[in-house]
């Protein structure tokens, strides 16, 4: 077989954006600005890639105008919601101040953020609840970045994976990557470093289990910035707590709060108390509070769950489609349309994606988009927080790190080629095998260890046995895994990466005595107000360390 | 196989191959129709469609483990 790693190269650059979807992008035109060199690496290519790739159509975000100037309801409202929990109040203060210049920055940039000339807030909250996220028409959202940024000099690599950081223990300078093209090593040199990897899909198995690349989220968001972070001793938090969400069954998408429709059963019956006819302001919230219907329905006989949008005029019919459209669901409404499947007149089965889970957790980042290593910057999903937690944190991490790029020198050239024969080895095993198993079997064998030991039945014991297969298949993927070409070898090494973030999910749930979330502990069936406090591993001379933080729940004025 | 490309529509310009997210048509060839590669692993997101500067040159064709499930109009 040919030796597909025959070429190496150096770059050299102030910053290094790795992953370019919304926050990689924001944080790599913030750092241009303020001066520094900055190289994007994408793993696919940057005016698709990321989980905001087609576009987004809700951007949570707190307008003086429209809130009025008092900031604290809307906190409250935030640390009830899904993305508020694990973040301490001085984070989510800094999240929603920063939103509303970053939104108009959005509009005058061309993103329309006004809809017929008025800010229109909808979906993601309660009847009655505080409205916090504006609706958006994000369908071209990546081209205009992309602009912004190729404007002030960023240069960007397509098709190019990270797969590790160099480090020297207490700071980050640069990483290592392979080009998928044609399977040449890049050694980025980097004064400072931003993750901006997105989420963790296919982790667990998709709800079409022959159909892997099925996720709500971009499939090829895998957790690499989590598992690079980890593996050059960076601090991940909240690991253990799960995400679920729903959406059209078999097809999975994201979108579910622009859905105007009713949840009902199959005699029309609607499930949940809030609506009883379609609504495009609230949509039918009961699916975000009372995720486990869908299931209890089936299991008392009742189900399935109809999305049911009888009722909505044609205005608010296409006042729907337009929002579903921006989010991105193009390919969706297409098929429907196809099918003859008529939106007012099927009602549309909807599920949780329940084996879909990923951690909220990741890469724990402060309010300045900080890692706890030096040099090392995060933002967006590498914990989770939608499309407006993007754009809010690349901006401060871009910012900040191209700061720390200004008063700091290049790693020592030595130290930074001492960590490089190690990722040498990895990719020249994998591709310089003949037989043996493809990142395929590695990732399915890792999405049945993780369903049926990590899923949503834990416990101490099944914990420890799904930890040790997990062990057997890392053996099995760093010594006999095969790629036959580049492609296949960015593929292998997402496996590998795969590998490294479900370990942490088995030891930070073995840890977590209690049941909380999606995390569910059978054998402590409740949630333990003791235990309301961040689980925090870090790598500590090649052993993963736990941690149990307090979160500062004080106010910020 | 979710890409479908029309041979006698397709400019073999490359674009769809150039922005698929997942890398589906890795190995094609600039100047030639580009080769679907890897089906398994599109995301059925339309990037190639949209991208395409040829209407009807190529298309999504949903496989049928993600066909949507509705109720029948009474």
């Amino acid at each position: 077989m040919k030796d597909i790693i025959s070429k190496e190269k150096h770059i050299e650059t102030d910053v290094l954006c790795i992953g370019g979807g919304i926050a990689g992008l924001m944080a790599a035109i913030r750092a241009a600005e303020c001066g520094s060199r900055v190289v994007i690496a994408e793993k696919s290519n940057i005016l698709y890639s990321g989980s905001g790739g087609l576009g987004n159509d809700h951007f949570r975000c707190y307008i003086p105008e429209v809130h009025g100037n008092d900031i604290e309801p809307l906190i409250d409202e935030f640390q009830r919601g899904q993305q508020g929990g694990l973040r301490p109040r001085s984070f989510i203060l800094a999240w929603l101040e920063r939103s509303y210049e970053i939104m108009k920055l959005w509009d005058r940039w061309g993103i329309p953020m006004r809809y017929q000339g008025r800010y229109e807030f909808a979906g993601h909250a309660l009847p009655g609840h505080i409205l916090m996220s504006l609706h958006y028409a994000g369908a071209h959202q990546k081209k205009i970045l992309t602009e912004q940024a190729v404007k002030r000099g960023v240069e960007i690599l397509n098709r190019v994976m990270c797969f590790d950081l160099f480090s020297n223990g207490r700071a980050i300078g640069g990483a290592t990557a392979i080009n998928q093209k044609d399977g040449e090593i890049l050694m980025i040199e980097s004064k400072s470093v931003v993750l901006g990897t997105g989420g963790v899909m296919r982790l667990y198995p998709a709800s079409t289990p022959a159909r892997m690349f099925n996720t709500r989220l971009s499939p090829t968001c895998v957790g690499d910035g989590r598992a690079m972070a980890y593996r050059a001793g960076a601090e991940l938090a909240s690991m253990e707590i799960p995400l679920i969400r729903c959406g059209p069954k078999f097809f999975a998408r994201a979108g579910k709060a622009t859905w105007a429709g009713v949840l009902r059963d199959p005699t029309g019956r609607p499930v949940g108390p809030f609506v009883t006819k379609p609504d495009n302001k609230y949509g039918d919230p009961v699916v975000d509070i009372y995720q486990d219907i869908f299931v209890d329905y089936k299991k008392s006989g009742k189900g399935p769950i109809y999305m049911d949008c009888d009722g909505l005029s044609d205005d608010e019919l296409e006042y729907m489609l337009h929002w579903l459209r921006n989010e991105g669901n193009t390919s969706f409404l297409n098929y429907l349309e196809e099918e003859q499947i008529d939106i007012r007149k099927n009602p549309i089965e909807f599920h949780t994606y329940e084996n879909e889970l990923f951690p909220r957790g990741g890469v724990y980042y402060n309010e300045e988009g900080k890692t706890s290593l030096d040099g090392l910057y995060a933002a967006g999903d590498e914990f989770f927080g939608g499309i407006s937690g993007a754009a809010v944190f690349g901006w401060i991490a871009g910012e900040n790190a191209a700061e720390y790029s200004k008063t700091h020198d290049s790693m020592n050239r030595a130290s930074f080629e001492s960590q490089f024969p190690e990722t040498r080895e990895i990719m020249r095993g994998l591709q310089g095998r003949r037989e043996g198993p493809n990142w395929e079997e590695g990732n399915v064998a890792i999405q049945q260890i993780m369903w049926d030991y990590a899923g949503l039945v834990r416990s101490e014991t099944l914990l420890n046995a799904g930890l040790q297969a997990l062990g057997r298949i890392r053996e099995k993927a760093y010594h006999t895994m095969v790629a036959k070409n580049p492609h296949e070898l960015m593929r292998a090494l997402e496996v590998l990466n795969l590998i490294e973030i479900g370990e942490l999910i088995f030891i930070t749930a073995r840890e977590r005595k209690e049941t909380r979330g999606k995390h569910i502990r059978v054998d402590y069936p409740f949630t333990n107000p003791i235990l309301e406090k961040l689980l925090i591993v870090k790598k500590v001379e090649g052993k993963p360390v736990l941690e149990w933080r307090e979160m500062k729940k004080m106010k910020n004025k | 196989m979710p890409p479908v490309i029309a041979p006698d529509k397709c400019l073999s310009c490359g674009e769809c191959a150039d922005v698929c997210p997942s890398d589906v048509f890795f190995g094609s060839k600039k100047g030639e129709i580009p080769v679907v590669a890897y089906p398994n692993e599109c995301w059925h997101c339309n990037a190639c469609v949209s991208a395409c500067p040829h209407e009807g040159s190529i298309k999504l064709r949903i496989p049928l483990p993600l066909m949507v499930l509705y109720q029948e109009s009474s």
